[in-house]
């Protein structure tokens, strides 16, 4: 159910992002792709802490009693709420850089569902693999030592792909 | 990004493998690998693999 909630939120965004893509369809493709280039830049060197830039973001956890009151249910709503991406703390550029992404690249809704879908999924990838490692005090110790390695490394990907990828 | 943790505790064997198969930059790893495969022939693909990224950067933040 929470994997659920999770691929529902993030299509859920996607979606929204996609409907607002239409306000800049006027633009030329060419100048969409450099902005989507340059946000994505920015944000890598954002994550690299080469750039001090607040970005908005709703500061505030999800409050556990979601959980308490019907487990499948609160279950669903707080993977909705984290799949959406704007219920809770932001900690990494990568999710800013895509939804500019999905925003400005406007055509098919495909894009933006499939971006829904993995970033619910890529949110899902935490709690399973916490899960699979059978051990989760030392699985959140590796992941405290490599996070911000591994923010700056997405980021970095993300960016590769908006210059390789041709409109 | 490879700060050797609680090294007292290091396991061993099938445990070994199992720590090894769900290390939290393994993802990063798959997706890095399968975002650049996808890049120049699978449009779509490209955007789920970078939303997975954008998902999982998010590791740690609740």
């Amino acid at each position: 159910m929470f994997t659920c909630g999770l691929l529902a939120g993030g299509v859920l965004t996607a979606g929204v992002l996609w409907l607002l893509s239409g306000l800049f369809a006027p633009l030329p493709a060419v100048v969409r792709q450099g902005l989507i280039v340059a946000v994505v830049l920015l944000a890598a060197l954002r994550d690299a802490g080469k750039l001090s830039l607040r970005l908005p973001q709703n500061a505030r956890q999800i409050p556990q009693d979601v959980l308490r009151r019907h487990l499948a249910r609160g279950a669903l709503q707080f993977g909705f709420e984290l799949g959406t991406g704007v219920r809770t703390y932001v900690s990494a550029s990568a999710p800013y850089a895509i939804a500019v992404a999905v925003l400005l690249s406007g055509g098919s809704y495909a894009p933006a569902l499939a971006v829904g879908l993995g970033f619910g999924a890529g949110r899902a990838l935490t709690p399973a693999l916490r899960r699979l490692s059978g051990d989760g005090e030392r699985w959140d110790d590796l992941l405290t030592a490599r996070l911000s390695g591994m923010t700056v490394v997405c980021s970095v990907l993300i960016a590769a792909a908006a210059l390789t990828v041709r409109q | 990004m490879g700060e050797p943790v609680r090294p007292a505790d290091r396991p061993s064997g099938a445990r070994a493998v199992r720590v090894l198969l769900t290390d939290p930059v393994l993802p990063v790893a798959a997706l890095g690998i399968a975002v650049i495969a996808a890049v120049l022939h699978a449009p779509v693909l490209t955007w789920a693999i970078t939303g997975g990224l954008a998902g999982y950067s998010l590791s740690g933040s609740v």
